[in-house]
C-alpha cells in the first residue's frame, strides 16, 4: 500500500510535467492547426541547453529559464522558416504532419554528434525531502508542481482575460473573420509559437529533472506522453490537456509502481490508442477546440 | 434626378475566383456615403465571391479596387478593416465559442480598452437585445440574435463602408424587414456606404438606392430600383436565371 501512496506523490509530479508539455502541444494544434511531431525533440534540445548551463556551474533553475527561452525561439523559427511556408503553399494536414516528422528526425540527428548518445543528468542538489502521510517528495519535485500550477493559471489568465489571448481564441475559431476584424493574425500566431515554445522548452527541462538521467533518445517518449494527454483531453483544448495530464500522469506512475517503471511510456501510448478507438474527440468534446477555452 | 454620390468604395473590372478558376468576370461596382447598393442575383451567381474579393479575402486576377482615391487592390483584409471597411460574411459571421462580449471586443480589436467599453455601450443602444446577453456564448444565440451580433461586431470600428452578405437570410420576414428598413437605412442615413447582397429581390429594391443584378459572374443589369422595375428584361432575367421574383414577394410581409 505504501508503494501506491508514494506512487501517488510521483503521479503529482508526473502530471505537472505532462501538463506543461501537453498544454503547449495542444495550443499549437488548436490555434495554428499544426500537429508538431517535432515537439518532443524540441523538448529534449531544451533539456540539453539547460544541461550545458547547469554544467557551467549555474543552478538548474536558471538553466530552466534558458531552456524555456531556447524552446521559444527555436519553435518560433521552426514555424517561420519551415511550417508556415509549407502551410502557405497549401500543404495538406497529413503533409504537414510528415514535414514535422522530418524536422523531428533532423533535430535528433543534428543533436546526436553534439550531445552524444549517453545519458546525462543535472548536477544540482535535489533539495531536502518532504514527507506528508506516506508521500515523499524532494523540494525540487515540489517546486516542479508549483511551476506547473503557476503556468496553468497564467495560461488560463492569458486566454480568458488578455487581448492577445482572446485574439488567439478568435484566430483559432475563425481565422478569416479575425482578419476582417483587423486582428493581425500573423503576429498572433507568432506569439503562439513563442509562448508554446517556451512551455515546450520548460517541459523538457522539468521532464529531465524528474528523471534521474536523460538521453537524446527520450524525445520520442516525451512526445508520446504529451500527445496522449492532449488527445485524451480533446485535441486543441488547453483545459482538456490539463485534465489529460492529470489522468496520464497518475496512471503511468501507478502502473510504474504496480508493474515496471520502464513501461510508463508504453502505458501512455496504450491510453492514446484506447482513446483514439473509444473517444477520438477526447474528453472535452467536439467543436470549438481551443477557442472554447473558459 | 439625383446624382449618385462620389464613391467611397469602387471596383473596376474585377475578375476573381478560387484556385485560378474565375467565378466573377469584369465586375464593376461602386457605393458612396449615405447610399445603399444592393446586389441581387440567383444562387451561385458569385455575389459572395464578389464581396470576398472586395474585402481582400480573395486575390484579384484583374481589376482594381479604390477606397476613396487610394488603390487598395490586393491589400489584406486586416488593412481594409483598419481603413474603415466593415464586412459581415454570409456564413461564419461570428466567433462561435467566444462570448457575445468577447465577439464585440474582437470587433473592436483595433481600439483602446476604454474605446471598446464606450463602443459596446453604443452598439448596445442600437441593438437593445444584446446587452442582457453579453456573457452568453455566441453559438447559443438564435438566428436573429446571431445576425444582430455579427452586425454589432462590425459596427464596433464604426466603419465608413459596410459590406453585408445576405444579412436577412434565416431571419423571419418581420425581422428581415426591420433589419433592412430600420438598421440598414439608418446606417446609410448616418453617412455610411452600405453594400449588401440580398436574395429577396423585392425587399432589396425597396431599401436600395441602386441595384446591380449579378448573373453567372457578371453584372447583367444595374440602375435605380424604380427604373429596373420598369424594364422588360428585369423580370425575364430573373425568371430565366431561376430566381422567382413572385416567390420573394411572398416572403415579404409588407409588400406594397
Ligand atoms: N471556397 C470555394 N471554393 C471553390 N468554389 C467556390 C467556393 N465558394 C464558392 N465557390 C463557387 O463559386 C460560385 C459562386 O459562389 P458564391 O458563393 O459567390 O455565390 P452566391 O451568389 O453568393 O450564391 P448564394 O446566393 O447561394 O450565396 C459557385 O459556383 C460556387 O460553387
Ligand atoms: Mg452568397
Amino acid at each position: 500500500m505504501d508503494l501506491y501512496v508514494a506512487a501517488f506523490g510521483f503521479g503529482l509530479v508526473g502530471m505537472s510535467v505532462i501538463a506543461i508539455a501537453a498544454v503547449g502541444f495542444t495550443m499549437q494544434f488548436g490555434i495554428t492547426n499544426m500537429i508538431n511531431l517535432a515537439y518532443g525533440e524540441v523538448m529534449i534540445s531544451s533539456a540539453y541547453v539547460a544541461y550545458y548551463v547547469n554544467k557551467a556551474g549555474i543552478t538548474i533553475w536558471v538553466g530552466m529559464i534558458a531552456g524555456a527561452l531556447f524552446g521559444a525561439v527555436f519553435s518560433f523559427l521552426l514555424n517561420r522558416f519551415v511550417y508556415a511556408p509549407f502551410q502557405r503553399k497549401g500543404t495538406s494536414h497529413i503533409g504537414m504532419v510528415i514535414v514535422s516528422l522530418a524536422v523531428s528526425l533532423m533535430i535528433a540527428n543534428l543533436l546526436l554528434p553534439i550531445v552524444g548518445y549517453y545519458s546525462v543528468s543535472y548536477q544540482d542538489t535535489t533539495g531536502g525531502l518532504l514527507r506528508a502521510g506516506g508521500i515523499v517528495l524532494t523540494t525540487n519535485q515540489i517546486a516542479i508542481i508549483g511551476v506547473a500550477v503557476v503556468l496553468m493559471l497564467l495560461i488560463h489568465g492569458l486566454l480568458r482575460y488578455t487581448r492577445l489571448g482572446k485574439a488567439m481564441r478568435a484566430t483559432a475559431a475563425n481565422p478569416t473573420l479575425a482578419r476582417n476584424c483587423g486582428i493581425p493574425t500573423q503576429r498572433v500566431i507568432d506569439s503562439v509559437w513563442l509562448i508554446t515554445g517556451a512551455l515546450c522548452g520548460l517541459a523538457g527541462v522539468v521532464a529531465a529533472m524528474d528523471s534521474d538521467s536523460f538521453a537524446i533518445s527520450n524525445g520520442a517518449g516525451f512526445l508520446i506522453t504529451a500527445l496522449a494527454a492532449a488527445v485524451l483531453g480533446g485535441a486543441g483544448q488547453p483545459y482538456g490537456a490539463m485534465i489529460g495530464a492529470v489522468i496520464i500522469g497518475m496512471i503511468t506512475e501507478l502502473s510504474a509502481a504496480a508493474w515496471a517503471p520502464e513501461y510508463k511510456e508504453v502505458v501512455a501510448f496504450g491510453i492514446l490508442v484506447l482513446v483514439m478507438v473509444l473517444r477520438p474527440q477526447g474528453l472535452l468534446s467536439k467543436r470549438g477546440a481551443l477557442a472554447a477555452a473558459g | 434626378m439625383e446624382a449618385r454620390p462620389v464613391p467611397s468604395l469602387q471596383a473596376h473590372g474585377i475578375t476573381s475566383g478560387y484556385g485560378g478558376v474565375p467565378v466573377i468576370r469584369d465586375v464593376s461596382i461602386a457605393v458612396g456615403p449615405g447610399e445603399v447598393v444592393a446586389i441581387i442575383g440567383p444562387n451561385g451567381a458569385g455575389k459572395s465571391t464578389l464581396l470576398k474579393s472586395l474585402v481582400g479575402i480573395l486575390k484579384l486576377d484583374t481589376g482594381t479596387i479604390l477606397l476613396g482615391d487610394d488603390d487598395v487592390s490586393g491589400r489584406p483584409p486586416e488593412e481594409l478593416a483598419r481603413r474603415g471597411v466593415g464586412y459581415v460574411p454570409q456564413v461564419n459571421d461570428i466567433f462561435e465559442p467566444l462570448t457575445v462580449l468577447e465577439n464585440l471586443e474582437m470587433g473592436g480589436y483595433l481600439l483602446s480598452s476604454a474605446q471598446v467599453r464606450a463602443r459596446v455601450g453604443e452598439v448596445g443602444d442600437v441593438f437593445p437585445q444584446l446587452p442582457p446577453m453579453l456573457r452568453r456564448r455566441a453559438d447559443k444565440l438564435s438566428g436573429g440574435e446571431r445576425k444582430m451580433l455579427a452586425i454589432a461586431r462590425v459596427l464596433m470600428l464604426d466603419p465608413k463602408v459596410l459590406i453585408l452578405d445576405e444579412p436577412t437570410a434565416n431571419l423571419s420576414p418581420k425581422l428581415a424587414d426591420s433589419l433592412l428598413r430600420e438598421h440598414v437605412r439608418r446606417l446609410a442615413g448616418l453617412g455610411k456606404a452600405v453594400l449588401l447582397v440580398e436574395q429577396r429581390a423585392r425587399a432589396a429594391l425597396q431599401v436600395a438606392d441602386w441595384t446591380s443584378v449579378l448573373v453567372s459572374g457578371s453584372v447583367r443589369l444595374e440602375g435605380k430600383p424604380a427604373e429596373l422595375l420598369q424594364r422588360q428584361d428585369f423580370e425575364e432575367l430573373f425568371l430565366g436565371a431561376g430566381t422567382d421574383l413572385a416567390a420573394s414577394e411572398e416572403t415579404n410581409m409588407e409588400e406594397t
